[in-house]
């Protein structure tokens, strides 16, 4: 190539990466800046709570319509139930696959957790829809309930909370990983009194973002019970809302202009969850390694 | 849970503006101490009715959760026969095949028609049904052939489970074809919003359900309207169902008897669609 | 007693581990169970290539299958060179102040739920997309495509930057010691040793279009039609199944999207197995 030719390369390619940048950047900022453009007149205390006093509402001593104060609670309970089955799953199998398995055993599983990170939600979803109409014919009163989106949406971060658990243990310098067992610790004790206090800060990384893929998550909610009205949900066996699911059932029927700035509102809501637990995932890990940050 | 005199003190005045705001009290006291849960899915024309009386419900008793969703009109009929809902809506009359595969109790609590409707900006206003079916065959695809803009037509539809979609085409397409260019929207509601968004669209609705934001079209000079429904003279019209599995029992029994009170009959109206009784 | 625990202990996490994985299988045997009137006799591969039409008892699902080819292909198209752009610029072009903010940025839009990028489509995007091309109703393959660009450009540039950084440094030392420029080591070293790790980041982001839901079922208008051009509707597998799953289940119709649930499963595991063979990136940052 000639020297000029070279240049002009050099040159292209400059131009070309920084505009790729500047898109990229515009289009978060065009993104964010119309919903907080178009949202934020909406945000206060009537959006959550419509007319009914936030206290006696969050006392559930007073029905709220008209006010996202119901999806919030169906989130927020629905990610607690969904995270709290994961996470102890999760950590041991991240603990067994780091520690205990053979390759041979690890290589299938590894396999196996990769094809379950790599499965589009929705077909989680029909999953548990499909296990929901099982269990119906066998206990008559079941039905797709909450209990049913949080078991789905349990199995959806699985893999992630695995992945991260193996991948921060398995970090751990190999001076580090003697020590306590020569100094005659058991190999069991060595892993709970050692091993996992060291990878702690990734594993709660991995927590964090699995919160923010329960909280995020339409598909599989969608088809295992969540609906437009229900109300704060009363039990387990319930239907519920939630926000996602909110955002998503205005954006295609709102009735008014006040009904869609209240979607508008709620995509605020749920982008600021996003935000922050985003902080609080770097936060709790400096230099976060970005695996957590891979999906599919 | 222990109720402080407060709550009472608030009950009584939610009772006392829930009486004063529709002027009848009683209807709504059958609900009074009981306690549990009704599911409620499928058909979307019925959903507004369906949600005020599950406020109303909800607000009168803090003790019943109503849930509320859509689906249309087939999945109302399957989820009840099934057992997964308490009160499947259908925008028609179940088949007899349908009914008695599942032994339904049918209640139907109004009558609704079915309108075309196109954008408000849109100067079509009237069509034949021989046009219309066209339209919707994708014979033709320009309301300028319409007497429109030269603007090329966007169709909306619902998908097969929808109760107002089969209505529409038996009784307005005449069981023409609907072209596979159609878009697809989920409900009756997001039918309305979507002929709303969209300046050169054409879709149809629950008359119930059409306000400003979108123009009936009249067929065969027949404008939907609710006058013309209550009438007869529009005849794409169709019953609003809600049907339980076997009879009623329980709060789904007073769940219906409150659809077909004087209440109930009077938020039909209110609704936009012709009462029943 | 210190034996027993330990071993009740290992038995336990394996217990753990063996349960995950066994979800895995769950998943595909579920599907396949609900479907299976249409596995007997080979009639999945029949529907693969039909129509849907089901008034007329047509079950088929190439339209769906086409959509889904369309609309993540074409989102790829359009992420690709943003996100080929945004990693050369975070390997060795941007400002380390500016690059450090933008890779933080890049980070927290892999968490940006995907309902948002669809509400944002519906109220800014279709309708700019309409009257721009002053055709359809703005519901479209373009649409999603682009929205959809947005949402796997954040996947793409993760594993392209991984790839960068992987390419030994000794390399770009030396290139840069005989004077080559920053763009040159790129283009030249960097680029042609980091093809595992842009192999991996366009399956990943490919899985990732052809998995998500939201966004087509939201702004590419559902209509069952193998797409013609940029501004028709659409509909995708995913989509397919939010959509009919309201419909009854004794139906063929319900079935048959057990067979979308197939699909998508078996072309997403062969999208992981496709990343473990390259090896590379997938190896020791993203999966093990």
């Amino acid at each position: 190539m000639s020297e000029k030719a070279l240049k002009w390369t050099d040159r292209a390619v400059v131009v070309f990466a920084w505009s790729s940048a500047i898109i990229l950047i515009c289009a978060l900022f065009l993104l964010i800046g119309s919903l907080l453009k178009n949202g934020w007149q909406t945000l206060g205390l009537d959006l959550i709570f419509g007319n009914a006093p936030p206290l006696d509402a969050i006392l559930l001593k007073r029905r709220v319509f008209g006010g996202l104060f119901p999806a919030i609670a169906g989130t927020l309970l629905l990610v607690v139930l969904s995270v709290s089955l994961a996470v102890p799953i999760g950590v041991c199998a991240g603990v067994y696959m780091s520690e205990y398995a053979s390759a041979g055993l690890r290589r299938i599983l590894g396999l196996c957790f990769d094809i379950l990170a790599g499965v589009p939600s929705i077909v989680v979803g029909l999953f548990g829809f499909s296990g929901a109409i099982i269990l119906h014919r066998i206990f008559d009163g079941f039905r797709p309930c909450l209990a049913v989106s949080a078991a789905s949406l349990a199995i959806l971060v699985l893999p992630y909370l695995v992945r991260t658990t193996q991948t921060s243990m398995q970090g751990i310098s190999p001076g580090l990983r003697i020590t306590a067992l020569a100094l005659g610790a058991s190999k069991m004790q060595n892993i709970v009194y050692v091993l996992l206090p060291r990878s702690m800060s990734g594993i709660l990384s991995g927590i964090v973002l699995a919160i923010g893929r329960c909280a995020e998550d339409t598909a599989v909610i969608m088809l295992t019970g969540v609906v437009a009205t229900a109300g704060v949900p009363g039990s387990l066996f319930g239907q519920y809302e939630a926000l996602p699911f909110y955002i998503y059932y205005i954006s295609s029927q709102y009735t008014d202009q006040a009904e869609l700035m209240t979607g508008y509102g709620a995509s605020i809501i749920l982008l600021c969850v996003c935000l922050a637990l985003f902080l609080i995932a770097l936060g709790v890990r400096k230099g976060l390694s970005h695996q957590v940050f891979y999906r599919i | 849970m222990k109720k402080p005199i407060l709550w009472h003190g608030l009950l009584a005045a939610v009772l006392v503006m829930a009486c004063a705001s529709w002027g009848l009290a009683g209807d709504l006291d059958a609900f009074k101490g009981r306690k549990g849960e009704i599911r409620i899915a499928g058909g979307t024309a019925h959903i507004p009715v369906m949600k005020e009386a599950a406020k109303r419900i909800m607000t009168l008793n803090p003790d019943i959760n109503i849930s509320v969703a859509g689906g249309g009109s087939g999945l109302g009929i399957k989820q009840v026969g099934e057992g997964l809902v308490d009160i499947g809506n259908s925008g028609r009359k179940p088949t007899d095949d349908e009914a008695g595969k599942y032994g339904l109790g049918m209640y139907k609590w109004a009558i609704d028609g079915v309108g075309v409707v196109v954008n408000p900006k849109n100067s079509v206003k009237s069509l034949t049904k021989a046009q219309l079916k066209d339209v919707y065959a994708g014979k033709i695809v320009n309301w300028k052939e319409l007497g429109g803009e030269d603007k090329g037509i966007n169709l909306y539809t619902r998908d097969e489970s929808s109760g107002t979609r089969e209505v529409f085409w038996k009784k307005a397409l005449g069981k023409g074809e609907i072209s596979s260019k159609a878009l697809f929207v989920q409900s009756n509601g997001a039918m309305k919003t979507a002929i709303a968004n969209d300046p050169y669209s054409i879709g149809y609705v629950s008359v119930g359900h059409m306000d400003s934001s979108v123009a009936g079209v009249a067929l065969d000079g027949k404008a939907p309207t609710l006058e013309n429904v209550k009438s007869g003279e529009y005849g794409v019209a169709r019953g609003l169902y809600s049907n339980t599995k076997g009879e009623p029992t329980g709060l789904t029994q007073l769940f219906i008897n409150y659809l077909m009170s004087d209440e109930g009959q009077a938020l039909a109206a209110a609704k936009g669609f012709v009462p029943v009784k | 007693m210190m034996i027993n625990r330990d071993k009740t202990f290992k038995t336990a996490l394996f217990i753990c581990a063996a349960a995950s994985a066994l979800a895995t299988l769950l998943i595909f045997g579920f599907l396949l169970v609900f479907g299976l009137p249409l596995f007997k006799g080979g009639q999945f591969f029949l529907l693969l290539g039909r129509p849907w039409a089901p008034g007329q008892g047509m079950y088929g699902f190439l339209p769906m299958i086409a959509g889904t080819a369309a609309i993540s292909l074409l989102s790829l198209v359009v992420a690709f060179p943003i996100s080929l752009g945004v990693s050369f610029f975070l390997h060795s072009l941007a400002p380390a102040a500016l690059g450090k903010i933008l890779k933080r940025l890049v980070q927290f839009m892999t968490g940006v739920p995907t309902v948002i990028y669809g509400f944002i489509g519906v109220f800014l995007l279709v309708p700019l997309i309409r009257e721009m091309f002053e055709n359809g109703s703005g519901m479209c393959v373009l649409s999603a495509s682009l929205m959809l660009g947005l949402l796997i450009s954040p996947t793409m540039i993760l594993f392209f930057s991984d790839g960068f950084a992987a390419v030994d440094k000794k390399y770009i030392q030396a290139a840069r010691a005989l004077g080559a420029t920053r763009v040159q080591t790129l283009l030249f070293v960097v680029l042609p040793n980091a093809w595992r790790g842009l192999m991996t980041g366009l399956i990943m982001a490919l899985g990732r279009a052809m998995g998500d839901t939201l966004i087509a079922l939201m702004i590419a208008g559902n209509a069952v039609n193998v797409p013609s051009s940029l501004l028709d509707p659409a509909r995708t597998l995913t989509s397919h199944i939010a959509l009919v799953s309201a419909a009854d289940y004794h139906s063929m119709e319900f079935k048959s999207i057990f067979a979308c649930g197939v699909t998508l499963y078996l072309l997403n595991a062969a999208a992981v197995i496709a990343i473990r063979r390259f090896g590379a990136v997938g190896k020791d940052k993203a999966h093990v």
